[in-house]
Protein backbone atom coordinates (compact mmCIF):
# COMPACT_ATOMS: atom_id res chain seq x y z
CA UNK A 1 0.00 0.00 0.00
CA UNK A 2 2.62 2.29 1.09
CA UNK A 3 4.86 1.34 -2.02
CA UNK A 4 1.85 1.87 -4.28
CA UNK A 5 1.51 5.73 -2.61
CA UNK A 6 4.62 6.31 -3.47
CA UNK A 7 4.47 5.08 -7.19
CA UNK A 8 1.64 7.24 -7.85
CA UNK A 9 3.21 10.03 -5.95
CA UNK A 10 6.34 9.67 -7.95
CA UNK A 11 4.35 9.64 -11.24
CA UNK A 12 2.48 12.70 -10.46
CA UNK A 13 5.45 14.86 -9.53
CA UNK A 14 7.36 13.28 -13.01
CA UNK A 15 3.84 13.85 -14.82
CA UNK A 16 3.57 17.49 -13.40
CA UNK A 17 7.85 18.63 -14.26
CA UNK A 18 7.86 16.81 -17.62
CA UNK A 19 4.34 16.98 -18.92
CA UNK A 20 4.43 20.13 -20.81
CA UNK A 21 7.27 18.55 -22.45
CA UNK A 22 5.78 15.17 -23.19
CA UNK A 23 2.95 17.11 -24.11
CA UNK A 24 4.63 19.04 -26.66
CA UNK A 25 7.05 15.86 -27.81
CA UNK A 26 3.79 14.19 -29.11
CA UNK A 27 2.23 16.34 -30.50
CA UNK A 28 5.41 17.54 -32.43
CA UNK A 29 5.37 14.15 -33.99
CA UNK A 30 1.87 13.21 -33.79
CA UNK A 31 0.27 16.42 -35.67
CA UNK A 32 -2.40 16.24 -33.49
CA UNK A 33 -2.87 18.11 -30.30
CA UNK A 34 -5.87 15.86 -28.94
CA UNK A 35 -4.12 12.04 -29.70
CA UNK A 36 -0.59 13.55 -28.31
CA UNK A 37 -3.39 14.33 -25.24
CA UNK A 38 -4.09 10.68 -25.21
CA UNK A 39 -0.77 9.24 -25.83
CA UNK A 40 0.54 10.74 -22.84
CA UNK A 41 -2.58 9.81 -20.66
CA UNK A 42 -1.99 6.42 -22.27
CA UNK A 43 1.85 6.19 -21.31
CA UNK A 44 1.22 7.72 -17.79
CA UNK A 45 -1.95 5.08 -16.98
CA UNK A 46 0.52 2.00 -17.71
CA UNK A 47 3.12 3.27 -15.57
CA UNK A 48 0.83 3.38 -12.75
CA UNK A 49 -0.72 -0.31 -13.89
CA UNK A 50 2.55 -2.06 -13.87
CA UNK A 51 4.58 0.26 -12.18
CA UNK A 52 7.41 0.43 -14.79
CA UNK A 53 8.42 3.41 -14.12
CA UNK A 54 10.38 2.43 -10.92
CA UNK A 55 12.41 0.28 -13.26
CA UNK A 56 13.81 2.99 -15.15
CA UNK A 57 17.23 4.39 -14.29
CA UNK A 58 16.75 7.37 -16.72
CA UNK A 59 12.95 8.56 -15.64
CA UNK A 60 12.83 11.49 -18.10
CA UNK A 61 14.09 9.93 -21.11
CA UNK A 62 11.91 6.55 -20.37
CA UNK A 63 8.75 8.62 -20.43
CA UNK A 64 10.03 10.16 -24.15
CA UNK A 65 10.65 7.06 -25.57
CA UNK A 66 7.29 5.78 -24.01
CA UNK A 67 5.55 8.87 -25.30
CA UNK A 68 7.40 8.36 -29.20
CA UNK A 69 6.30 4.88 -29.26
CA UNK A 70 2.97 5.70 -28.15
CA UNK A 71 2.25 8.18 -30.82
CA UNK A 72 4.30 5.74 -33.57
CA UNK A 73 2.08 2.84 -32.72
CA UNK A 74 -1.02 4.86 -32.51
CA UNK A 75 -0.07 6.79 -35.86
CA UNK A 76 0.66 2.90 -37.49
CA UNK A 77 -3.03 1.90 -36.20
CA UNK A 78 -4.60 4.69 -37.76
CA UNK A 79 -2.22 3.75 -40.88
CA UNK A 80 -2.19 7.70 -41.61
CA UNK A 81 0.31 10.16 -41.56
CA UNK A 82 -1.39 14.09 -40.11
CA UNK A 83 -0.27 16.52 -41.16
CA UNK A 84 0.53 18.99 -37.92
CA UNK A 85 -2.29 21.12 -36.44
CA UNK A 86 -1.00 24.12 -35.95
CA UNK A 87 -4.24 25.67 -35.40
CA UNK A 88 -3.63 25.62 -31.36
CA UNK A 89 -1.43 27.26 -29.20
CA UNK A 90 1.60 24.93 -28.11
CA UNK A 91 3.42 27.25 -25.82
CA UNK A 92 2.51 29.94 -23.77
CA UNK A 93 4.52 33.26 -25.30
CA UNK A 94 6.82 35.27 -23.27
CA UNK A 95 5.40 38.75 -22.63
CA UNK A 96 2.22 37.75 -24.55
CA UNK A 97 4.31 37.69 -27.91
CA UNK A 98 1.28 35.74 -29.70
CA UNK A 99 2.95 36.54 -32.80
CA UNK A 100 6.08 35.19 -31.65
CA UNK A 101 4.25 31.95 -30.41
CA UNK A 102 2.63 31.55 -33.73
CA UNK A 103 5.92 32.08 -35.46
CA UNK A 104 7.91 29.62 -34.00
CA UNK A 105 4.80 27.09 -34.01
CA UNK A 106 4.76 27.57 -38.11
CA UNK A 107 8.70 27.38 -38.04
CA UNK A 108 8.23 24.49 -36.05
CA UNK A 109 6.38 22.87 -38.45
CA UNK A 110 8.64 23.67 -41.25
CA UNK A 111 11.07 21.00 -40.05
CA UNK A 112 11.65 17.88 -41.61
CA UNK A 113 10.04 15.35 -38.73
CA UNK A 114 13.23 14.02 -37.78
CA UNK A 115 14.89 17.92 -36.89
CA UNK A 116 11.75 18.90 -35.23
CA UNK A 117 11.89 15.77 -33.15
CA UNK A 118 15.67 16.79 -31.32
CA UNK A 119 14.92 20.08 -31.78
CA UNK A 120 11.89 19.66 -28.78
CA UNK A 121 13.66 17.12 -26.76
CA UNK A 122 16.79 19.09 -26.70
CA UNK A 123 15.08 22.60 -26.08
CA UNK A 124 12.51 22.08 -24.43
CA UNK A 125 12.77 18.09 -22.90
CA UNK A 126 16.29 18.95 -22.16
CA UNK A 127 17.98 15.69 -23.11
CA UNK A 128 21.58 15.38 -23.93
CA UNK A 129 22.98 14.68 -27.16
CA UNK A 130 23.33 11.25 -26.04
CA UNK A 131 19.90 10.48 -24.14
CA UNK A 132 18.70 11.63 -27.80
CA UNK A 133 20.73 9.34 -29.76
CA UNK A 134 19.44 6.58 -27.41
CA UNK A 135 15.68 7.44 -27.53
CA UNK A 136 15.90 7.93 -31.87
CA UNK A 137 18.26 5.03 -32.08
CA UNK A 138 20.92 7.26 -33.54
CA UNK A 139 24.28 8.10 -32.69
CA UNK A 140 25.11 11.18 -30.53
CA UNK A 141 26.80 13.05 -33.34
CA UNK A 142 24.08 12.53 -35.43
CA UNK A 143 21.27 14.01 -32.81
CA UNK A 144 23.91 16.94 -32.29
CA UNK A 145 24.40 17.53 -36.00
CA UNK A 146 20.36 17.30 -36.46
CA UNK A 147 20.16 19.84 -33.82
CA UNK A 148 22.26 22.02 -35.44
CA UNK A 149 20.49 21.81 -38.91
CA UNK A 150 17.24 22.23 -37.36
CA UNK A 151 18.46 25.70 -35.25
CA UNK A 152 20.19 27.03 -38.67
CA UNK A 153 16.56 26.73 -40.00
CA UNK A 154 14.86 27.82 -37.24
CA UNK A 155 16.26 30.82 -36.96
CA UNK A 156 16.20 31.24 -40.68
CA UNK A 157 12.48 31.41 -40.75
CA UNK A 158 11.70 32.82 -37.67
CA UNK A 159 14.38 36.05 -37.47
CA UNK A 160 14.23 38.92 -40.22
CA UNK A 161 17.45 38.44 -42.46
CA UNK A 162 20.38 40.49 -41.69
CA UNK A 163 20.97 43.13 -43.87
CA UNK A 164 24.72 44.26 -43.94
CA UNK A 165 24.30 47.55 -45.34
CA UNK A 166 21.40 48.32 -42.96
CA UNK A 167 21.77 51.86 -40.99
CA UNK A 168 22.88 50.30 -37.39
CA UNK A 169 21.22 53.35 -35.71
CA UNK B 1 15.35 41.76 -31.87
CA UNK B 2 19.17 41.05 -32.24
CA UNK B 3 20.37 37.66 -31.66
CA UNK B 4 23.85 36.88 -32.77
CA UNK B 5 24.25 33.49 -31.95
CA UNK B 6 22.87 30.07 -31.09
CA UNK B 7 23.16 30.49 -27.49
CA UNK B 8 21.20 33.23 -27.49
CA UNK B 9 18.22 32.22 -30.05
CA UNK B 10 18.40 28.77 -27.65
CA UNK B 11 17.97 30.74 -24.21
CA UNK B 12 14.89 33.14 -26.35
CA UNK B 13 13.41 29.44 -27.57
CA UNK B 14 13.21 28.56 -23.93
CA UNK B 15 11.38 31.50 -22.90
CA UNK B 16 8.17 30.25 -24.87
CA UNK B 17 7.43 27.58 -22.16
CA UNK B 18 5.23 24.47 -23.88
CA UNK B 19 1.39 24.35 -22.33
CA UNK B 20 0.95 21.94 -19.53
CA UNK B 21 -1.33 19.04 -20.23
CA UNK B 22 -4.73 17.86 -19.12
CA UNK B 23 -4.61 15.92 -15.72
CA UNK B 24 -4.46 12.55 -15.69
CA UNK B 25 -7.85 10.93 -14.60
CA UNK B 26 -6.87 8.60 -12.95
CA UNK B 27 -4.37 10.27 -10.79
CA UNK B 28 -6.78 12.72 -9.79
CA UNK B 29 -9.27 9.75 -9.04
CA UNK B 30 -6.92 7.97 -6.69
CA UNK B 31 -6.53 11.32 -4.68
CA UNK B 32 -9.99 11.72 -4.59
CA UNK B 33 -10.71 8.07 -3.78
CA UNK B 34 -8.33 8.79 -0.55
CA UNK B 35 -9.65 12.17 0.15
CA UNK B 36 -13.46 11.24 -0.06
CA UNK B 37 -12.68 7.98 2.01
CA UNK B 38 -11.37 9.66 4.77
CA UNK B 39 -13.87 12.36 4.18
CA UNK B 40 -16.55 9.70 4.58
CA UNK B 41 -15.00 8.07 8.05
CA UNK B 42 -15.23 11.38 9.63
CA UNK B 43 -18.71 11.74 8.42
CA UNK B 44 -19.63 8.71 9.59
CA UNK B 45 -18.10 9.18 12.99
CA UNK B 46 -20.10 12.65 13.39
CA UNK B 47 -23.19 10.74 12.11
CA UNK B 48 -23.08 8.47 14.52
CA UNK B 49 -22.26 10.42 17.78
CA UNK B 50 -25.27 13.10 16.60
CA UNK B 51 -27.88 9.75 16.42
CA UNK B 52 -26.48 8.46 19.61
CA UNK B 53 -27.06 11.46 21.27
CA UNK B 54 -30.58 12.29 19.53
CA UNK B 55 -31.13 8.40 20.84
CA UNK B 56 -30.33 9.42 24.64
CA UNK B 57 -32.07 13.07 24.22
CA UNK B 58 -35.43 11.02 23.21
CA UNK B 59 -34.97 8.62 25.71
CA UNK B 60 -34.68 10.49 28.50
CA UNK B 61 -37.66 13.52 27.30
CA UNK B 62 -39.84 10.43 26.88
CA UNK B 63 -39.21 9.44 30.70
CA UNK B 64 -39.91 13.67 31.99
CA UNK B 65 -43.12 13.17 30.08
CA UNK B 66 -44.11 10.20 31.32
CA UNK B 67 -43.00 11.46 34.90
CA UNK B 68 -44.76 14.90 34.59
CA UNK B 69 -47.99 13.44 32.67
CA UNK B 70 -50.38 12.12 35.61
CA UNK B 71 -49.00 15.84 37.79
CA UNK B 72 -49.85 17.87 34.25
CA UNK B 73 -53.62 15.97 33.65
CA UNK B 74 -54.49 16.01 37.39
CA UNK B 75 -53.25 20.17 37.74
CA UNK B 76 -55.32 20.25 34.33
CA UNK B 77 -58.30 18.06 35.07
CA UNK B 78 -58.65 20.40 38.41
CA UNK B 79 -58.66 23.71 36.92
CA UNK B 80 -60.18 22.69 33.41
CA UNK B 81 -63.86 24.55 32.94
CA UNK B 82 -66.52 22.48 34.16
CA UNK B 83 -69.05 24.09 31.46
CA UNK B 84 -69.05 22.48 27.35
CA UNK B 85 -66.55 23.62 25.82
CA UNK B 86 -67.06 26.40 23.40
CA UNK B 87 -65.22 28.87 21.32
CA UNK B 88 -65.84 31.15 24.21
CA UNK B 89 -65.11 28.98 27.08
CA UNK B 90 -61.68 27.65 25.46
CA UNK B 91 -60.57 31.17 24.74
CA UNK B 92 -61.49 32.22 28.47
CA UNK B 93 -59.50 29.00 29.51
CA UNK B 94 -56.52 30.19 27.68
CA UNK B 95 -56.64 33.70 28.68
CA UNK B 96 -57.07 32.50 32.57
CA UNK B 97 -54.29 29.27 32.37
CA UNK B 98 -50.98 29.78 33.97
CA UNK B 99 -49.61 28.66 30.26
CA UNK B 100 -50.30 27.55 27.13
CA UNK B 101 -49.40 23.46 27.59
CA UNK B 102 -51.62 24.00 30.93
CA UNK B 103 -54.48 25.35 28.35
CA UNK B 104 -53.92 22.68 25.94
CA UNK B 105 -53.79 20.04 28.89
CA UNK B 106 -56.66 21.57 30.83
CA UNK B 107 -58.99 21.15 27.30
CA UNK B 108 -57.40 17.65 26.83
CA UNK B 109 -58.38 16.08 29.60
CA UNK B 110 -61.23 17.61 30.77
CA UNK B 111 -63.88 15.37 32.32
CA UNK B 112 -67.13 14.70 30.46
CA UNK B 113 -69.28 16.27 32.57
CA UNK B 114 -71.98 17.78 30.36
CA UNK B 115 -75.15 17.29 31.58
CA UNK B 116 -77.82 16.79 28.96
CA UNK B 117 -80.68 18.90 28.83
CA UNK B 118 -84.14 17.17 29.91
CA UNK B 119 -85.81 14.94 27.79
CA UNK B 120 -82.98 14.91 25.59
CA UNK B 121 -80.64 11.88 24.75
CA UNK B 122 -77.19 11.53 23.79
CA UNK B 123 -77.30 9.97 20.13
CA UNK B 124 -73.87 7.87 21.22
CA UNK B 125 -75.99 6.56 24.48
CA UNK B 126 -78.73 5.18 22.20
CA UNK B 127 -77.13 3.83 19.73
CA UNK B 128 -74.83 1.86 21.94
CA UNK B 129 -77.96 0.62 23.62
CA UNK B 130 -79.52 -1.22 19.87
CA UNK B 131 -78.91 -4.14 18.93
CA UNK B 132 -78.41 -3.49 15.33
CA UNK B 133 -79.09 -6.58 13.33
CA UNK B 134 -77.15 -6.90 9.82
Amino acid sequence: MASTDRNATEIETLYRQHGAALLLFASAISGDRGRAQDALHQVFLKAIENGSLSQAINKKAYLFACVRNAVLNDAKLQQRNMPLDLAQAWFSPPDRDYAGEQNLRRALGDLPDDQREVIVLHIWGELTFSEIGDLLAVSSNTAASRYRYALAKLRGSMLPKENPCADPR
Amino acid sequence: MQIHDDEQFEVYLKRFHPIAPEPVPTLRIGHSTRRSLSLGISLAAVAAVLVIGAVILHIRSNQVVVSNTNSDAAVAQRHAPSEPLTMRSANAWLATAPSFKSAVDGLAFRPQISPLPQGKQSAVAVLSKEKIRL
